[in-house]
């Protein structure tokens, strides 16, 4: 069955599809919300203990070796985060001298083809596209965009991110820094 | 009068000051390119980064992009990305493997070599007249390694590699092999900042900013604070931010003629400035110092050599860090814009855990996402964007920290590079300015190792 047949059915399924795509596109919104207010603690408690929030490098391969155009665990990325650092890094913005982010930047996050890849009733592989634009002092503005390939766990009527893999449409990155979360 | 025209007022060593200009004027820059970019010796990439026949690596070259590749007999050459019959660049990727370069203009063929095996129409259009023995890429005018770190140069009058690096550069490179057998890390961390490279290079030097511009990294405690020796901190009263809130510093300072920093300094600008082993430790347990101590190194390498846990620069923009074992090269692209590369390197031999540590505290230390490196860019960003004031640009730049008082020991022995004992200071970031001007004004080799000798003092 193709794809697209598979969201042409009809009947109880499609019901329980979209009742499951509403309650992560919620989810997915709901942390977004969280990040442009800036409520990085609340944030954070999305995650689960043993989350993985990993941005690997990317970089201009030939066709053929297209494959490889990711680095991977293991290798150099510019997030590799446990939840510990994860805290950190939300620690780190309270202190009150985190520089780069004060003033702070605005952020706006747009999370859009939101798919549910897998789901086993337990943990769902979900993948979404991004767009996190940051406009910092005067004229400083940065767009990002890319994937994310989301683990979420259910977890107490709601989910917990037990995986975030972020794919970036950037190889040199075209930014000063990484201060904001994805 | 221009700011090329006056090129000795640049930079004071007797008032310890900058001329502000420099890090924004378009001709300064295009002298740059001229005079240091395409004249110096420069980091280009690690063998390990093209273990195999036909791998391949892109390096900049001031504007030149060169690809260092793996030749059929294992040796290396780095060629001029550009085709010899309009310029196309013949190699799209950042790095790779390939069997010949092949231009998709016209469809020129060239071997990993560079030689020239393929020209559609050769025969029908060109009649056989065209040499391709003579048209080929070009090679830089010298290439040539450090125990696995690849430099070359455009100029073919550069002194041979290892003269150039001299003591403190080969030193700088020893930080880091004398551990042991290093490869690459997969995955060159790059990122563009829109500061004056020279800012960037700058900062490698300074041990002052820290504790102020990372403050809020220390504050984690994600990153061990700057070791705190004496139990004495900087005075700070009366620095307070916006809200009259009074920093509180978290690590410890040593001042007055106490040595607890070592700047070394050397022929055409290089430098290497830091804390001594002493002073730093093991940095919470992060560093392993006990290479230090082993036989080959203490007859390899001079006393105070071995005390250093600085930083080193190999003129212009190659920074080598110890801690994590990486080297950042501050690449210019404009006056006003500047690529950051991270190269990581660990040791083969290591088990897997502290493999995965090392690699963790190169990542989270540096990097745009790195909890030190994320506030450096804005700091270097600004300072550059307000050197185009008619006004801001006639405030001199201040390296005047314990200027002066740098008396540079030059050792009999011949053991170490020259060096200067004190506490933080601003000697790495002058020697560099002073040097930077010699480079500029030109001249023969010869002239330019003798106009950048230590001096007695700094």
């Amino acid at each position: 069955m193709t794809a697209i047949e598979e969201n042409t059915r009809v009947g109880g399924d499609l019901l329980a599809d979209a009742l499951r795509q509403f309650e992560v596109e919620r989810f997915l919104t709901n942390e977004a919300a969280l990040l442009d207010a800036h409520r990085y603690a609340d944030w954070v408690q999305l995650f689960s203990d043993d989350t993985h929030y990993f941005m690997p490098i990317r970089r201009t391969r030939l066709r053929k070796q297209v494959s490889q155009e990711f680095t991977k665990p293991g290798e150099m990325a510019f997030f590799d985060d446990n939840k510990d650092i994860l805290l950190a890094r939300v620690a780190k913005l309270a202190t009150g001298a985190a520089w780069a982010e004060d003033p702070p930047s605005r952020t706006r996050h747009v999370i859009t083809n939101v798919r549910v890849v897998e789901d086993d009733g337990q943990e769902l592989e979900v993948h979404s596209n991004f767009i996190l634009y940051r406009t910092r002092l005067k004229s400083e503005e940065t767009t990002w965009i890319g994937s994310r390939q989301d683990l979420l766990r259910r977890h107490e009527g709601s989910f917990l991110i037990a995986r975030r893999h972020i794919l970036l449409e950037q190889t040199v990155l075209l930014s000063q820094n990484l201060s904001n979360f994805f | 009068m221009t700011v090329v025209d006056n090129l000795s007022e640049m930079v004071s060593l007797e008032r310890g000051e900058v001329d502000r200009r420099i890090f924004s004027d378009p001709e300064i820059f295009e002298l740059e390119m001229k005079t240091i970019f395409a004249r110096s010796w420069l980091f280009l990439c690690h063998e390990s980064q093209i273990p195999k026949k036909g791998d391949f690596f892109e390096a900049p070259m001031g504007r030149d992009n060169v690809l260092v590749v793996r030749q059929r007999d294992g040796g290396i050459k780095a060629l001029l990305n550009t085709c010899a019959h309009r310029g196309n660049a013949v190699c799209r990727a950042e790095e790779g493997n390939a069997k010949n370069f092949m231009c998709t203009y016209h469809g020129w063929t060239y071997d990993i070599g560079g030689k020239l095996v393929g020209v559609p129409g050769l025969e029908e259009l060109y009649h056989n007249e065209l040499d391709t023995t003579k048209i080929g890429l070009r090679s830089v005018a010298q290439l040539d390694t450090y125990k696995g770190f690849v430099f070359a140069t455009h100029d073919p009058e550069a002194p041979p590699l290892h003269d150039f690096l001299g003591r403190t550069g080969r030193l700088g490179l020893e930080y880091i092999v004398a551990q042991g057998d290093m490869e690459i890390v997969p995955g060159i961390q790059k990122f563009v900042i829109p500061c004056n490279w020279k800012f960037a290079v700058d900062n490698l030097f300074d041990w002052y900013h820290p504790q102020i511009t990372h403050l809020s990294a220390f504050q984690t405690g994600m990153v061990p604070s700057p070791p705190d020796i004496t139990g004495k901190r900087m005075n700070t009263a009366s620095v307070a931010d916006q809200e009259g809130t009074e920093l509180q510093l978290p690590g410890g300072v040593v001042g007055g003629d106490a040595g607890d920093q070592l700047v070394f300094i050397d022929a055409y600008g290089h430098a290497i400035s830091g804390p001594t082993v002493e002073a730093l430790g093991d940095f919470g347990g992060l560093v392993d110092n006990s290479w230090r101590d082993r036989p080959d190194v203490v007859e390899a390498l001079g006393p105070m050599s071995r005390r250093s846990l600085g930083h080193a620069n190999i003129f212009p923009t190659c920074w080598i860090t110890p801690p994590f074992n990486q080297i950042s090269l501050r690449i210019p692209r404009g006056p006003m814009e500047t690529e950051i590369w991270w190269f990581s390197f660990i040791r083969k031999d290591l088990p897997p855990e502290h493999r995965a540590m090392a690699i963790s505290g190169a990542i989270h230390s540096f990097g745009p996402a790195g909890l030190l490196e994320q506030e450096d860019g804005e700091n270097w960003a600004q300072s550059t964007l307000q050197t185009l004031g008619a006004a801001s640009s006639k405030v001199p730049q201040l390296l005047t920290m314990n200027l002066s008082r740098g008396k540079v020991v030059h050792d009999d022995d011949d053991l170490d590079p020259p060096y200067i004992e004190c506490s933080i200071n601003e000697h790495g970031q002058l020697w560099t300015y002073l040097a930077w001007v010699q480079w500029l004004k030109g001249g023969s080799w010869a002239e330019l190792q003798e106009r950048t000798s230590p001096p007695d003092v700094l």
